[in-house]
């Protein structure tokens, strides 16, 4: 198991510092960056001092290891449009999202296991279809339909949630609700199939003929066996939750780094766009790497590879 | 014989499927008596699976199971209750495929102990002893350190022996064995015979032990039922069966059987020519007659059941035909 762990951690280091280069070259590539942080109508001397005051004159290998050390003690330059430091933008905001991300998972999981648990046992009926339609209308819904729907009901006529801001737990509420809802139809896909499949396998026919009760083959022989592949979905869904945080956020103005995301793109607001690309393709690593180690936890065949 | 401890008449099961409604088990009837062992041998698709399924309570979702009478010392198996209550604990099953019979997910311990824990009760430590106990029955040496292992770092003969220990914790007085051979290679399958005869010998045993070879059951078997086409042909001691087989296709089953000196030397198989019938729909008259050598027109009305004490079969001819 150990070496499983550091094998896998050993790639997601070298993920990790391929994603850094991606990130640097995307600043780089966004066009001269003295002229950027100069701002409008400087004089060429001003641009030449502050490329040399930025180092922005060294060869580009020096530039990005002097970046990379940056980076590594949380330095993530200068905001083009706030004129503040990224870091501590991004720092004020991270915590919102993390919030927001975690509770619609757990949203979206506490839905997509026992409705696709609930799906497979009685797979082909009415509970089948009904518990499908519930998940595909969660795919079909846009989720700022289903957020502006949310603030007309529960914020406006019956008053249970603030409909915007970000002051408390209430306002996490309804966003969290709009994006769970909205990446629960993969997960109780995967969990639906993952248990008809494993319902029909040797392995649970042996537990039911031991004489377990149905109760404790269905959710300790079958269910562990079909959660597997929905650990990894986790991971891959990150993409998913952050895409639609950006929509969420806005919707719900609620301060976190998809609206900061929104925001640095339609400034053109390269080095904070930067520092979110880094952090969400780190935070999509050290996902993968949990998965890794929770799935060689579930999955003992694993943990030989 | 003694009071059955397993009764079973006219049991049938049907399997939906697209063209129609499959008679997989076309009304069998059969008892099997205490640490006794009956084979019921047939040709792949006969309906052994079905039977032993059925007897267990573990037919897949499209199979409907009736019967007039399935009793297991006396307690009627068709209730629910009851027979939850006496799967896992007073019979048990072993399956064709030791590779996938085992939960990848937890430790050959875990799988062992938890239907004890849940039938006899005790404490997981006493449960621990005995299945190490049990795995040493089954001779697999160094017990402790194999409840720790997960079924992939075992080899199919390892597995299948797991299988038998993991069926014998609750001492049970019936073990179904559905081919529990047939995914191995011969030697093994040697071994695990060996086995089975020997722990049915000292624990007092019944076996019901479904298999396609007739050659395995010579050395194993008291009783024999011949199966073919979803109803039994055939039903006898293991002498009468091999001695004075009296249908044609157990007579059959019986020359596919390798015979040292007479079989030659990587010879394919023997099988039977021509092919199962389609199990859909009714069967007038004796299902065999497209591939008997001995039918006749009548053979395609209903056919007598000829007995001669404990040895019965279904066929127009006498035993001596
Ligand atoms: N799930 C299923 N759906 C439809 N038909 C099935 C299903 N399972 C089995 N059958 C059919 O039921 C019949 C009896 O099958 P069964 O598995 O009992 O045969 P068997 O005697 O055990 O054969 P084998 O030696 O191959 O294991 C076969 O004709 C088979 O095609
Ligand atoms: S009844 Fe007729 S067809 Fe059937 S086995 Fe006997 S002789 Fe052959
Ligand atoms: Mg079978």
């Amino acid at each position: 198991m150990l070496i499983y762990i550091l094998k896998r951690l050993g790639l997601a280091l070298i993920v990790a510092l391929t994603v850094s280069v991606i990130a640097f070259a995307l600043l780089r590539a966004s066009g001269d960056i003295a002229t950027a942080l100069a701002g409008e109508g400087a004089t060429p001397e001003s641009i030449a001092v502050i490329r040399q005051t930025y180092g922005l004159d060294r060869p580009v290998v020096v530039q990005y290891f002097a970046w990379l050390w940056d980076v590594a003690r949380g330095d993530f330059g200068q905001s083009f449009f706030f004129r503040t430091d990224v870091a501590g933008l991004i720092f004020g905001k991270i915590g919102n999202t993390l919030i927001l991300g975690g509770a619609s998972l757990a949203i979206a999981l506490a839905l997509s296991i026992p409705l696709g648990v609930l799906a497979a046992i009685y797979s082909g009926s009415m509970i089948d279809r009904a518990v499908t339609m519930f998940s595909l209308l969660g795919q079909a819904l846009p989720s700022f339909f289903l957020g502006l729907a949310l603030i007309m009901i529960f914020a406006i006529r019956l008053r249970w949630f603030p409909a915007s801001g970000t002051d408390g737990w209430r306002n996490f509420v309804l966003p969290a609700v709009t994006l769970g809802y909205y990446i629960t139809p993969p997960f109780m896909r995967l969990v639906r199939a993952g248990m008809i499949d494993a319902l029909n396998t040797d392995y649970v026919r042996t537990a039911r003929a031991k004489g377990l009760p149905a109760r404790r083959v269905v959710f300790k022989h079958a269910l562990r066996n079909a959660l597997v592949p929905v650990v990894g979905l986790v991971a891959v869904q990150l993409g998913l939750l952050m895409g639609g945080s950006v929509v969420v956020e806005s919707i719900f103005a609620l301060d976190g780094l998809g609206y900061l995301a929104y925001q640095s793109i339609s400034y053109r607001d390269f080095p904070v766009l930067q520092a979110v690309v880094l952090l969400l393709s780190l935070a999509y690593v050290v996902l993968t790497l949990l998965s890794d180690i929770i799935n060689a936890w579930l999955d003992p065949r694993l943990r030989a590879a | 014989m003694l009071k059955p401890l397993l009764s079973v008449r006219d049991l049938r099961v049907d399997l939906n499927t697209r063209s129609g409604v499959l008679h997989a088990v076309r009304g069998i009837s059969f008892d099997v008596a205490p640490g006794e062992t009956l084979c019921i041998v047939g040709e792949s698709g006969c309906g052994k699976s079905m039977t032993s399924l059925a007897l267990m309570d573990l037919l897949p979702r499209v199979a409907r199971r009736s019967a007039d009478e399935i009793t297991f010392d006396g307690q009627d198996l068709t209730r629910r209750r009851i027979a939850g209550k006496l799967r896992g604990r007073r019979m048990a099953m072993i399956f064709q495929e030791p590779m996938t019979a085992l939960n990848p997910a937890f430790t050959i311990g875990d799988q062992m102990v938890e239907a004890y824990l849940y039938h006899v009760g005790g404490t997981r430590a006493q449960a621990v002893d005995r299945a190490a106990q049990m795995l040493e029955k089954v001779g697999i040496g160094s017990a402790r350190s194999r409840l720790g292992q997960y079924p992939h770092q075992l080899s199919g003969g390892l597995r299948q022996r797991v299988m038998i220990a993991m069926a014998l914790m609750t001492d049970p007085e019936l073990l179904i064995a559905d081919e529990p051979t047939t995914a191995l290679d011969v030697t093994i399958q040697a071994q695990i015979l060996r086995l089975l005869k020997d722990l049915q010998q000292e624990l007092g045993l019944a076996i019901i032990l479904i298999t396609h070879d007739l050659g395995l059951v010579s050395r194993i078997a008291d009783r024999i039922v011949v199966m073919y086409a979803g109803a039994i042909v055939e039903e006898g001691t293991a002498a009468e069966i091999f001695d004075r087989p009296a249908h044609p296709y157990t007579r059959a089953l019986i020359d596919c059987i390798p015979q040292p000196g007479k079989t030659e030397r990587g010879a394919p198989l023997g099988t039977i020519p021509g092919v199962v019938p389609l199990l859909i729909g009714r069967q007038d008259g004796c299902a065999f007659r497209d591939r008997c050598s001995l039918a006749q027109p009548r053979c395609a009305d209903d056919i007598p059941t000829q007995d001669a004490g404990s040895h019965h079969w279904v066929c127009i001819h006498g035993g001596q035909a």
